[in-house]
């Protein structure tokens, strides 16, 4: 209401013809301004009056009203569509009613509803309107669920037996159980089923627990269990990589075919120029190493259980096992002049005087056999297993197959003299072995492996295998280690300087092994198994007595096929290059480079 | 139309383009920037075979002229046969397995022909065209080994052998009078028959030794000058006249076979790695590998220059395959011969374009590569 102007709220339009426009408080009329605007008036005021475009007409009183700064800054705030009043920020910042933060107290105080404590009532209707259908027979469920099964199982003539849990998910549980830390279980106990409530029977850790909760009452301190974080990465040692430690076989290179029957074992010529292999065929075929070109076969009549090829470089003559009997015999290959005079050697032999009581007979080959290449067949009473030379060539160890004191057998092949060196069986002797340099004699029983001194005649060592049975053993040609194969597919490396135990066992083989042997001049070994591969590992003893030898497993060398269950019979190494033989069950001879 | 269809090969920098332009600038990091120039050459025709020859046993040697082969058997054998394929010789004396066979000599009356066995003797027969006979001259004794390897000089008076007791002897080839011979002979008992039926014994001219382990081939790369590869992984190369050992180069695995180019003076060896190498005979005492050429599976048993083209080899594995080289190209053969069914254990290239090659299946097969002529002005 404009104080000025008492007309009230009327349409100005009724003032038009009068001359005034209202009265003011004291009842006077209030004249309309004199003004007679037309239109050139208006035009000339629209040019020249600067201030025309703030001034507004008053309906109340009919004057012209200028506008203030503010009320134009009004006008043009309202225009734009912002809040009229100037110290109105519109960005201040919010102020919450309902906070996000949690406050001591709640917005309200209203207790809460007994619904948030009792079951749900919806889902009790639910459950009814389920089991009812279930009940009804109308829906069925999935299995798995004790509802599935029915909880009850009608015996007919009104019996009624529960049939209590299912025991399927409790089964997986028990190993799962057994392999957590006892501090981690849940429960202290495997929970199991039983037929009834009678049945089940006392808890047996009843005292036990007790005794546990008396320790927690009177807070006694428990030992803690010392947990050590150890990375599993840290645990594997740091073996170089096998691309720095070549050379060694990686490929295999020649396969020598010709025998019809398992090859049993291998030997080489200390040249590298020729090979032997013994079969169960009943043949010795002499192979040329670098074509695999079979060059002599041997017909001898029984299995060969085993073949040595002197190491002396002068004599030329190979020991083979065959049934009950070792054949000396001179293979006619290489240099002429040499098995000329190995020849010659073994005729020049003059017969002792006295009758000598040997173990073992003599006896010089007849001319048939003469012909083939045999020149001296030792004639034992039982089947032998092993034959093996010494390092000069001279000596040779015979094993036979018996389990009496008679089993190893020391023979001199110039003197052409037996000796039997044990008055007692220690046990079924698996092989013997010479040491290359020093005089001593290593025999490998199952378990044990003894060493002994020839010189003086007794037993220096005996080294524990950690194995159930030792099939071969070999010696580092330095003469300081042994490796043992045995038929649990261990190898165990002994280094006899350090103790009577195993320095490290390998089990790098899944199946049986077969034959071990070192290299002559390289730093590897290699180990044949039933599983039909040969695996070769690096294994470097150091002149440092303190450094102890490094074995890092290099390559498995694959080829061989199994027969019958069995795989690599023999290994054996090159005498100059880093080349390995094999010979196996599928009656070939491999060889890797 | 007076045109035909030629196929073309091309190389660039010296090496064959085999696989897409664009792949090759990059592997070979060729700037794009520069001129490449690209050469082209006629494409080189396969192999075409000719012959099969059947032998007895393994083949372990063959060497071809113009118009015969001679090859050495596991039978204690020489044959001499015609370019055809039919026998015209067999040459027995030996009694151990013949390892390697070697021409001395050619008229159209008679040649001188060595065969070397692991008998540890090498006879110098001489070969009478006309009348078809063959007569055992020489009994050349000495070496303690089997004699693996021999090769005749460029002379063709004097010839080296390798063996297994590391030995290098070097004989006379020339064959001396048999009347003075004889009258010799006569005065001294003779203790065993066969050595007048195999010729008079001749000893060697000069021995070298050096060698750690057996030696598996020799060749001469000079008038005067051996090269001899051995199984203790090293090249030697020695001073015919005084000797002396001039150079070594090593390696890393045994070698088996070796072959000198004179047209561009490289030495190509056959390791028991799957891989040929090349190296320079002049570069002193290293074990430098020029190149290596790998596509075998097996051994590389022997190994052969081309004697007219200074680019091209063969070589024969023991994965039943022969495959025939060009050095330019160095990641692939240019052809793979597969014919045979066993191990190659030796190849052979004759000047006319004939590779030849033997092996343990008993077979020797005969391929005709046309010659053609190195790049090389003359």
């Amino acid at each position: 209401q404009d104080i000025r102007n008492t007309v009230g709220n009327i349409p100005m339009e009724w003032y038009q013809d009068f001359p005034h426009i209202g009265y003011n408080l004291d009842g006077k009329k209030i004249y309309k301004p004199i003004r007679t605007k037309d239109e050139l008036d208006m035009f000339l005021e629209k040019m020249e009056n600067p201030d025309y475009w703030r001034t507004v007409q008053d309906k109340m009183t009919g004057a012209d009203i200028k506008l203030t700064d503010e009320q134009v800054d009004l006008v043009h705030r309202l225009q734009k569509g912002q809040f009229g009043d100037v110290h109105f920020d519109p960005y201040e910042p919010a102020v919450d009613f309902f906070t996000h933060e949690v406050m001591i107290h709640p917005v309200t105080n209203r207790p809460a509803d007994k619904r948030s404590f009792i079951p749900s009532l919806i889902e009790k209707e639910k459950v009814r309107a389920r089991g009812s259908a279930v009940m009804a027979g109308e829906k069925h469920l999935e299995g798995g669920s004790c509802w599935a099964r029915g909880t009850w199982q009608d015996r007919g003539g009104g019996a009624w037996v529960s049939r209590g849990p299912d025991p399927r998910p409790l089964r997986p549980q028990k190993l799962a159980w057994e392999q957590q830390e006892p501090a981690e279980r849940k429960l202290n106990f495997v929970p199991q089923q039983y037929r009834c409530l009678r049945a089940v029977p006392a808890y047996s850790r009843f005292i036990h627990e007790r005794f546990e909760r008396c320790l927690d009452l009177y807070l006694c301190p428990r030992q803690r269990k010392m947990r050590v974080n150890v990375d599993p990465e840290d645990l594997i040692p740091k073996l170089p990589k096998p691309r720095d430690l070549q050379p060694f076989p990686t490929t295999q290179a020649l396969v020598y075919r010709g025998h019809g029957s398992l090859v049993r074992c291998l030997s080489v010529s200390p040249s590298g120029q020729w090979l032997v292999s013994g079969s169960d065929d009943c043949t010795v075929r002499f192979w040329e190493v670098c074509t695999a070109r079979c060059m002599k076969t041997l017909p001898v009549g029984g299995v060969v259980k085993s073949v040595a090829w002197n190491p002396n470089p002068t004599i030329c003559l190979v020991a083979i096992c065959v049934e009950q009997s070792v054949l000396l015999v001179n293979p006619c290959l290489g240099d002429k002049l040499l098995y000329g005079a190995t020849d010659q050697l073994l005729e020049s032999y003059v017969a002792p005087e006295e009758e000598r009581v040997q173990p073992v007979q003599w006896v010089t080959a007849t001319t048939e056999e003469h012909s083939r290449g045999v020149r001296l067949v030792v004639q034992h009473s039982k089947a032998v297993k092993q034959v093996t030379w010494h390092g000069k060539g001279d000596y040779f160890a015979s094993v036979v197959s018996d389990n009496s004191n008679m089993q190893v057998l020391i023979h001199q092949s110039s003197k052409r003299w037996s000796q039997n060196p044990f008055r007692k069986s220690k046990g079924l002797v698996q092989c013997v072995l010479f040491h290359p340099i020093r005089p001593y004699f290593f025999v490998a029983t199952q378990r044990y492996v003894r060493v002994y001194n020839l010189l003086k005649q007794e037993l220096t060592k005996k080294l524990m295998t950690n194995c159930k049975w030792v099939s071969s053993m070999a010696i580092h040609p330095g003469g300081d280690n042994i490796i043992c194969g045995s038929y649990d597919s261990k190898l165990a490396w002994f280094d006899l300087d350090l103790s009577t135990r195993p320095y490290q066992l390998l089990r790098h083989h899944k199946k049986a092994l077969r034959s071990v042997a070192f290299h002559r001049h390289y730093p590897l070994f290699a180990s044949g198994s039933d599983d039909g591969t040969v695996i070769v590992c690096h294994g470097m003893v150091y002149n440092d007595l303190l450094q102890n030898p490094l074995l890092v497993p290099v390559k498995v060398l694959k080829g061989h096929v199994l027969t019958l269950d069995l795989g690599v019979l023999d290994v054996l190494f090159h005498p100059t290059q880093p080349w390995v033989f094999s010979s196996g069950a599928d009656g070939t001879v491999r060889l890797y480079t | 139309a007076d045109h035909k269809y030629v196929e073309f090969d091309f190389l660039i920098n010296g090496q064959f383009l085999r696989v897409p332009l664009v792949t090759h600038i990059e592997m070979e990091n060729i700037s794009t920037e520069e001129v490449v120039e690209i050469e082209y050459v006629e494409k080189y025709m396969a192999p075409q075979p000719e012959e099969c020859i059947f032998h007895d046993d393994w083949i372990s040697s063959v060497q071809a002229t113009e118009e015969w082969i001679l090859t050495g058997c596991y039978d204690q054998t020489a044959r001499i046969w015609s370019l055809e394929g039919k026998p015209v010789m067999t040459v027995a004396g030996h009694t151990e397995v013949v390892k390697d066979v070697a021409w001395v000599k050619q008229d159209s009356l008679s040649c001188l022909l060595l065969s070397a066995s692991m008998d540890q003797t090498v006879l110098l027969w001489e070969w009478n065209v006309e009348k078809n006979k063959v007569k055992a001259l020489h009994c050349c004794r000495g070496h303690a080994g089997s004699v693996d390897s021999i090769a005749v000089d460029c002379t063709r008076t004097k010839f080296c052998s390798g063996s297994w007791d590391k030995m290098l002897k070097i004989w006379s080839a020339v064959p001396t009078d048999e009347e003075d011979e004889m009258e010799e002979a006569a005065n001294r008992p003779r203790k065993k028959q066969k050595t007048e039926q195999l010729g008079l014994t001749r000893t060697p001219l000069a021995t070298l030794s050096g060698h750690t382990e057996a030696v598996s081939s020799v060749l001469w790369s000079d008038a005067e000058e051996i090269c001899s590869a051995s199984w203790d992984h090293t090249i030697k190369l020695w001073d015919a006249e005084t000797g002396d050992l001039k150079s070594t180069l090593t390696g890393n695995k045994v070698f088996n076979s070796v072959s000198y180019s004179p047209l561009c003076r490289r030495l190509a060896s056959g390791s028991t790695d799957r891989h040929i190498r090349l190296w320079d005979p002049r570069s002193k005492d290293g074990s430098l590998v020029l190149l290596s050429l790998t596509s075998h599976t097996g051994w590389v048993t022997s190994v052969k220059w081309s004697p007219t083209h200074e680019h091209q080899l063969i070589s024969g594995s023991l994965d039943n395959i022969v495959k025939l080289w060009d050095t330019r190209s160095c990641k692939a053969p240019l052809y793979d011969l597969a014919a045979h069914e066993d191990k190659v254990l030796c190849v052979d290239w004759t000047e006319a374009g004939l590779l030849l090659s033997g092996g343990a299946d008993n077979k020797l097969y005969c391929y005709r590569y046309p010659a053609t002529a190195s790049d090389v002005g003359a």
